[in-house]
């Protein structure tokens, strides 16, 4: 519920698109989050192949409210979402909306990815290695996307209006072009929006450093 | 024997170059169901333990416990109706080469003939009931004999009750059982496609067991190809001592040989399966039965995805016996079955899953012959 809010339309007196300050710094994520772990299956006749454990702690950083105009400019492109070792690669994606994401199938086993929710509702059916297919999220919004097969499965897809957010890379983030302007910077890691904290943009020459530390 | 376990310790030793040692780490996972139907007066959807699928809440606690080398341990602990639990499942199983697809279980351990009873419960179950061949009660016993043909086709169509002269009542065994498994060894070896399993355990596949009853053992085997992305085919056979040793048997051997095969096709939103299954039981040669008992069935089951969360499935399903000459000439040793079922499913949120189906029995004989029943089954697992 939090989430909707922040992903919805919130206008400053800003103006995006002028702006040339950034903001960086570092998510340092120390809960103990642990890949997710398949179910047991005394069913099954051979052991479950070896999988690949995608990064929990990998966040997604952005600005709860963005200038005014950052919603006409918001970039499109294609990502994609790799389906690797019974696992969702990477394990969040932030995108904005209107983006296209290309879930690829690089296991030798089938996979089917669908999503229940509001923002995005889609089944993709069964499809084998080698193949993509593709959703394009065009509600901001939270996606959580799963495999029907492999019940250990799942990822985030956090779909934005604008395009002031960053999603962190070994723990670093950065997010450009920012217009002078009072906004709120949100951290978001595992399904939990962790910290929200005020950010001052003075001049187009800021180059802000704001370091978080998630705990809980 | 010794050379038996000269091969494990080689194996043994194999493994631990194979794969280091790690952290022990238990996995707990669950499953709990609640089935609801109008009563089912011919026993139709009657299984083990006296339990109807279209009545029955069902909790299963799974856990496995990994130790490293490749090593694991399994465990189903299975409540129905809110009986004392069951162990459904508990076995070891050891891969010995990380780089080699060759496994060894032991203890009560899945079945490898056939395709349906290793299906993830009723999650990967489309429909709320099982196939015939995998549930439906006959009228063989391990534990009683018919002293004629004539009282063996009196009681066609009462499975879940069988009364022949000088025994008690009890129920029927389906042609092969999926409420609960066998103990005993099992190894598996894949290559590329290709994979084959081979088991022996105590019980029969109509009759499985973890205390030894009939002084003989099971011999199964499975060879499973993966002939193309989403299409899957597999060829079972098994055999094994049936009849209880205490029985007042002549000399000879009294087996229960079974032979199936399956296929499994899936490709984009359609899933779908098929699977024969023939069945023969020795009983003593006496009035008037003078060949095995036989059965066969086949099953043909779809699903699909209507829209996400949504799926639509049915199942057509027979159930055939082989005839036994009575009083009245040749005929079927019990009741011919017929069953379509056909229904929804809907998934509110994940780990959650109703259904409900519609399912029309017809069988040729019995007190109650006909059954026309909507039911529905809600499902969780975590």
């Amino acid at each position: 519920m939090v989430l909707r809010t922040l992903f919805g339309i919130a206008l400053l007196s800003a103006t995006a698109g002028a702006g040339a300050a950034s903001v960086r710094g570092v998510v340092d994520v120390r809960l103990e989050l642990r890949p997710p772990a398949a179910r047991p299956d005394p069913s099954a006749l051979e052991t479950a192949p070896r999988r690949e454990q995608p990064d929990r702690r990998r966040s997604v950083v952005y600005l709860e409210r963005a200038p005014q105009g950052a919603f006409e400019e918001a970039p499109r492109g294609r990502v994609v979402l790799d389906q690797r070792g019974e696992a969702f690669l990477p394990y969040v994606l932030a995108v904005a909306a209107g983006t296209s994401v290309d879930f690829t199938n690089s296991d030798v086993t089938y996979h089917n990815v669908f999503s229940l929710s509001k923002p995005k509702r889609f089944d993709l059916g069964r499809y084998a290695r080698g193949q993509t297919k593709s959703v394009r999220f065009d509600t901001p919004g939270v996606v959580r996307v799963f495999c029907d097969i492999h019940s250990h499965m799942n990822a985030w897809v956090l779909v934005f209006a604008h395009r002031f957010f960053a999603a962190t890379e070994n723990g670093a983030y950065r997010i450009d072009g920012l217009p002078p302007g009072h906004y709120r910077l949100a951290v978001w890691t595992d399904g939990q929006v962790r910290e929200t904290r005020a950010l001052h943009v003075a001049s187009d020459e800021d180059a802000l450093v704001e370091d978080f530390v998630v705990e809980k | 024997m010794r050379a038996l376990i000269v091969f494990l310790m080689a194996l043994a030793a194999s493994a631990e170059a194979a794969e280091p040692a790690r952290r022990p780490q238990l996995v707990l996972g669950g499953e709990a169901s609640v089935s609801w139907g109008p009563e089912d007066d011919g026993y139709f959807n009657e299984a083990a333990y006296g339990h109807n699928l279209l009545r029955t809440a069902r909790l299963d606690l799974l856990a496995a416990l990994r130790v490293g080398h490749g090593l694991e341990a399994l465990a189903d602990l299975r409540s129905e109706n809110f009986d004392a639990p069951r162990v459904y499942a508990l076995y070891l199983r050891w891969r010995p080469f990380a780089a080699r697809e060759i496994q060894l279980q032991a203890g009560r351990i899945p079945p490898v003939f056939g395709a349906f009873p290793r299906r993830r419960y009723a999650q990967d179950n489309p429909l709320v009931s099982w196939p015939l061949v995998w549930q439906y009660l006959t009228t063989v016993r391990p534990d009683a004999l018919p002293p004629s043909a004539d009282a063996l086709l009196a009681q066609r169509g009462s499975g879940w009750r069988v009364e022949y002269p000088g025994y008690a009542s009890a129920a029927g065994v389906p042609p092969a059982s999926a409420a609960r498994w066998d103990a005993g060894l099992e190894a598996r070896y894949g290559h590329g496609p290709l994979a084959l399993a081979v088991a022996v355990t105590r019980g029969t596949l109509s009759d499985p067991r973890f205390e030894e009853t009939n002084d003989g053992k099971q011999v199964s085997a499975r060879v499973e190809w993966t002939a193309a992305a989403g299409l899957e085919l597999g060829a079972s056979a098994a055999h094994g001592e049936f009849l209880d040793a205490g029985l007042p048997l002549p000399p000879g051997r009294f087996q229960q040989r079974a032979y199936a095969i399956d296929a499994e096709f899936a490709r984009g939103r359609f899933l779908g399966r098929a699977e024969a299954v023939y069945s023969e039981w020795d009983l003593p040669r006496q009035g008037g039965i003078d060949r095995p008992l036989s059965a066969g069935g086949f099953y043909v089951e779809g699903r699909f995805s209507v829209a996400p969360g949504w799926h639509v499935a049915g199942r057509v399903d027979r159930l055939e016996f082989g005839d036994v000459v009575g009083s009245g000439g040749p005929t079927p040793w019990d009741a011919p079955v017929r069953r379509l079922e056909a229904g929804v499913g809907w998934v509110p949120r994940r780990h959650a899953l109703l259904k409900a189906v519609y399912q029309r029995n017809r069988r040729d004989a019995g007190y109650v012959r006909e059954l026309d029943a909507v039911a529905g089954q809600l499902l969780l697992w975590f």
